[in-house]
């Protein structure tokens, strides 16, 4: 009935998920609390600094996509685009959203026109200018990102979601015209790039927890804590593994294995 | 349009398919490959009709631009719709798969897209040297391990100092590859939140914000 190799990953799965569910029903009676995330808590700042400056904002969920497995990056980058666009709209400056993917242009257009409307501001939305649809190739989707970089100056660049090669042509370019900078990805090999250029950075299961974070909602932020708690399954998992293979058993393999 | 409509079909149809994909992945009946080769196959179309969305986007935004001959910009969007127009037309006349198209694609896009590829480089280079200064412990600790993995990968260096391929494999297998599982595991647990807020209707954000009264439960 199920997959072999796949069973022990469905246990976990399982486990995890419940404990997940367990940790947000407790938020409800006690409201967690946890470290702050630099670069989120930043974000009303560079919003501002843009509104100081009458520079806008770009925004780009990078080479996100619905149909892939990294549509679950997309998806938390999205939930940070409707909290920056109800701020931008708070603010009065204009966010662009750059979007890679034609699918998910209907989508921003709708979540960032329902910003506008929270904000009371749903007049100002414009979609053809806010939303722009680039265009579905990597390197025409980077140049293109690069030339409203050069040609409008936004004060601040805000990142976050899955990012490949034209994570260094963003956040360089940014870098030059002086914008202050956000970028999150869970993809490893951008991460180090990232780090070294933008002003604030989120480490991969960050960028999963900005939705919750922004949204201040109890029960969401029990969902971190559940997090958090799988971490530590996960840490007994490999120090049990260790001892195990040191004593030269390989049960804990043969149980992953199943 | 009401609450149900923009809140509720699209929270169920996150759910039930997410269901599907999950019990494909891990149940064996194969009645369910049909059904996800069938949502698969949707995916794409729905991506295609999109792609409408995105072309009609690009012309009234460069269309605006041109119109209003935007300072610094409306070349760029004359340029650029010549170019859409010139595409689609030798596309659906020659078909997409003609030598024209291929030619129209090889010496333009495929060109550019090397190009902006390789400019990476520079990109990096200037990256790198802002990020090997040692301003304080951290980036002292980064400025050493870059100068090791750097000699270590200029052949005449590595070949006269053998021991840098040595610390340069510690590096890579040891503390590298421990953060980066490190950031795996979070990054999976992360996904796996964020996938059950998504199918329970607790993350909405990527719908829009609901109020406290709309999320109900």
């Amino acid at each position: 009935m199920l997959v072999a190799g796949r069973i022990f990953a469905l246990g976990m799965l399982i486990a995890i998920c419940v404990l997940i569910i367990v940790c947000m029903e407790l938020a409800k009676k006690n409201l967690p609390t946890f470290r702050k995330i630099a670069g989120l808590d930043a974000l009303p700042e560079m919003i501002g600094r843009a509104a100081e400056m009458g520079k806008p904002v770009h925004y780009t969920t990078g080479l996100g996509e619905l149909n892939t497995n990294v549509a679950s990056q997309l998806v938390a980058g999205l939930s940070v685009l409707s909290y920056v666009s109800e701020l931008c709209a708070k603010l009065g400056v204009r966010v662009i959203y750059t979007v890679y993917q034609s699918q998910v242009m209907p989508i921003a257009t709708e979540l960032m026109k329902e910003a506008y409307t929270r904000a009371g501001k749903a007049d100002e939305f414009n979609a053809d200018d806010q939303v722009r649809y680039m265009s579905g190739e990597q390197f025409a989707y980077a140049s293109a990102v690069q030339g409203i970089a050069e040609r409008e100056r936004p004060a601040a660049n805000i990142m976050i979601g899955p990012f490949y090669a034209e994570s260094m042509l963003f956040a360089e370019t940014f870098y030059r015209i002086g914008s202050i900078q956000l970028a999150g990805t869970a993809r490893g090999y951008q991460i180090p790039f990232f780090a070294v250029v933008c002003d604030y950075l989120l480490i991969a299961e960050e960028i999963y927890a900005a939705g919750a974070y922004v949204s201040k909602d109890a029960v969401l932020t029990g969902s971190i804590r559940g997090q958090d708690v799988g971490k530590f399954i996960a840490l007994i998992l490999i120090l049990v593994g260790v001892i195990l293979t040191l004593a030269g058993s390989n049960a804990l393999i043969d149980v992953m294995k199943l | 349009m009401s609450i149900i409509m923009k809140k509720s079909v699209p929270i169920a149809l996150v759910f039930i398919t997410a269901v599907i994909f999950l019990l494909e992945y891990f149940v064996l009946p194969t009645e369910l490959k049909s059904t996800v080769t069938m949502l698969q196959n949707w995916g794409i179309i729905l991506t295609a009709f999109t792609l409408g969305f995105g072309a009609v986007n690009m012309i009234m935004f460069h269309g605006k631009q041109v119109s209003r001959r935007a300072k610094g910009q409306w070349p760029y969007s004359l340029w650029l719709l010549i170019i859409l127009v010139l595409f689609t037309l030798v596309g659906v006349i020659m078909g997409a798969t003609s030598t024209q198209y291929s030619w129209l694609y090889s010496s333009s896009y495929f060109a550019l897209s090397a190009t902006v590829y390789s400019s990476l480089g520079f990109y990096m280079t200037s990256g790198i040297y802002r990020a090997l200064r040692a301003k304080n412990a951290e980036s002292a600790l980064l400025l050493i391990v870059g100068v090791i993995v750097l000699a270590r990968n200029a052949p005449a260096l590595a070949a006269q100092f053998p021991i840098l391929v040595n610390m340069d494999s510690w590096l890579s297998s040891v503390p590298t590859t421990s953060a980066q599982r490190g950031i795996m595991i979070g990054a999976a647990l992360g996904a796996i939140a964020l996938g059950l807020r998504t199918m329970i209707g607790r993350e909405t954000g990527f719908l829009g914000q609901t109020t406290e009264g709309e999320k109900g439960g």
